[in-house]
């Protein structure tokens, strides 16, 4: 055990000090330590203690709120107007939206219907919540013969997709998870 | 055509004429629609709606919607929200051509709107396109048949925000997927008064469907006027929730109040009597009228009309008298502001008028 260097208490702090790549150490008891300067006389209340440690806690355990790069939307603004701020978001904040939209849509996860016939890489991207970044440009009429594949494997998509939202309320699961296959193989294939 | 020529016509879903129409006042549907290139109206710079509203008026522009049934005229008209006035903007949304929140907004915005009123396209509400298809009566499949070719014909030249997990995407996640909304103008005079009307509303809760007054979102039912409209728009498909509107639930509501109609007929004859007659005592004597009052009488008379108890008056006159006794409608008719005391004496003559003519 280290006594104090100036009274010979016991030391109970232990400093260790570099200066011109040469290393000492200084060993100081409370009081000794306050006079130097070394240490602050702690009158701080103990909950502000707490808050201190709770808020430096916060921060470590959340990770930094997460804000669309193309729009600046952040969800404490999404919570606070309903609105999101472009389609990006939805790609941002997939994580966070999902519930809120299974809330909002009695549990619906999937769009069925309706799929815009010009097809362009956006849409194929699906899943994830991909929307293009190229401005439109695609051309009138163009894609929307009825033997395009891409249309083709879109409503081939939309099907299954249905058919396992029936499966799923039917508690089929075996068939589910048949659907889902073939639902990822498609997605796959889209690219 | 222009705002002026609207307070002179009677619109299609006006005339009191589709099917249902004994209960069934009008049919919507509408889209909710983005192009995938521009932020959603809240984030959109001031340059970038302005560059959107010209894009997107100078498409619905060139545009052939509307009814057009007979070779009628389908020619588009567009009206800029930001060189409009107040009075004007509200009449739009008095004949159900855009949203309260339409009118009270600010910067490039506008609306495209067909010559019978079948059609109107908002640009730059809280999506960037709000297509709407309107009809008289229970028509929601034509209501739809049109809104499908005209989002075909846009996205053929626009490239709309789409995703395939999600579908259409919109600002505010309530109306992702379809982006559909249908809603059906219910006139329930018969289920109010016996008390049966808080039924409805439990089953449409059940069902998860909205049920909103005149004006939609935020407005109170007055004179027994009821919205229904879905609250799901992802998950099923379009046809999915027309249908199920179409074949099951408004068939469902007709037949309730048909019923309850009937009872009064059979067992309070002289109470539903009453009932009519004092609306038309009200509507043919008052001096003052606030547009309430007026839409609650309006009530009891159309049900009179209905159910033939009173002759020489018909069902496209009552809707034409709830729209001209709304406070636009009625200074614009008069060509000047009028306070709220003065709109009430101006509205008492115009339906004492009205009546004395038809009745």
């Amino acid at each position: 055990m280290h006594l104090c260097e100036k009274c010979t208490k016991p030391a109970t702090v232990h400093l260790t000090e570099i200066s011109n790549g040469k290393r000492s150490e200084i060993h100081l008891c409370d009081s000794c330590a306050q006079e130097a300067g070394y240490v602050q006389q702690s009158h701080t209340p103990i909950n502000e203690l707490l808050n201190q440690f709770l808020k430096a806690h916060a921060q470590v355990s959340e990770p930094q709120a997460p804000r669309c790069s193309d729009c600046g939307m952040t969800w404490q603004e999404f919570k606070d107007t309903s609105l999101l701020g472009c389609p990006k978001d939805y790609e941002v904040f997939e994580s966070q939206l999902k519930g809120v939209i299974e809330q909002a849509q009695q549990g619906a996860t999937h769009h069925t219907g309706k799929s815009p016939k010009v097809a362009t890489a956006a849409h194929l991207a699906g899943g994830s919540g991909a929307v293009a970044e190229s401005p439109a440009g695609v051309a009138a009429g163009e894609g929307a013969e009825p033997d395009d594949p891409v249309k083709l494997r879109q409503a081939e998509l939309a099907r299954l997709r249905h058919e396992l939202a029936l499966a799923v309320q039917k508690e089929s699961y075996e068939q589910a998870a048949k659907l889902r296959d073939q639902i990822k193989a498609l997605e796959r294939q889209a690219g | 055509m222009n705002i002026d020529d609207l307070t002179r016509q009677t619109g299609e879903w006006m005339a009191g004429s589709g099917p249902e129409r004994e209960i069934v006042v009008s049919s919507r549907v509408r889209l909710a629609r983005n192009l995938a290139e521009y932020p959603f109206s809240t984030k959109a710079t001031r340059t970038q709606r302005a560059e959107l509203h010209r894009k997107c008026r100078e498409r619905l522009l060139g545009l052939g919607i509307g009814g057009g049934e007979g070779g009628k005229d389908r020619s588009v008209f567009y009206v800029d929200m930001d060189k409009t006035d107040e009075i004007d903007r509200q009449l739009l949304v008095e004949r159900h051509l855009i949203s309260r929140q339409h009118a009270a907004g600010d910067g490039a915005r506008g609306v495209a709107i067909s010559p019978d009123e079948v059609v109107s396209v908002m640009v730059n509400e809280e999506d960037h396109l709000r297509l709407q298809v309107m009809r008289s009566g229970l028509q929601l499949k034509a209501a739809w048949q049109e809104a499908d070719r005209l989002d075909d014909l846009l996205q053929e030249t626009m490239e709309y925000a789409f995703n395939n997990r999600w579908g259409y995407l919109t600002a505010c996640p309530t109306n992702l997927g379809t982006g559909l909304r249908v809603s059906v103008m219910l006139h329930l005079p018969a289920l109010k008064l016996t008390g049966e009307i808080e039924k409805v509303f439990r089953a449409a809760k059940d069902m998860h469907l909205a049920v909103r007054g005149l004006y939609g979102e935020g407005t109170e039912a007055i004179g027994d006027f009821y919205q229904i409209s879905n609250q799901t728009t992802l998950g099923r498909s379009e046809q999915e929730i027309l249908n199920e509107f179409n074949d099951v639930i408004i068939p469902r509501i007709i037949q309730t109040e048909m019923a309850a109609r009937q009872v009064l007929e059979n067992e309070q004859p002289l109470a539903l009597d009453d009932k009519i007659g004092r609306a038309i005592g009200a509507l043919t004597n008052a001096r003052l009228l606030t547009s309430e009052e007026t839409l609650f009488y309006l009530s009891h008379l159309r049900l009179g009309v209905v159910l033939g108890r009173i002759s020489g008056l018909d069902l496209q006159t009552i809707n034409q008298l709830f729209l001209q006794t709304q406070p636009a409608h009625l200074q614009k008719a008069l060509g000047k502001t009028l306070d709220g005391e003065a709109r009430k004496a101006a509205r008492a003559d115009f339906v004492r008028a009205k009546l004395k003519k038809t009745t």
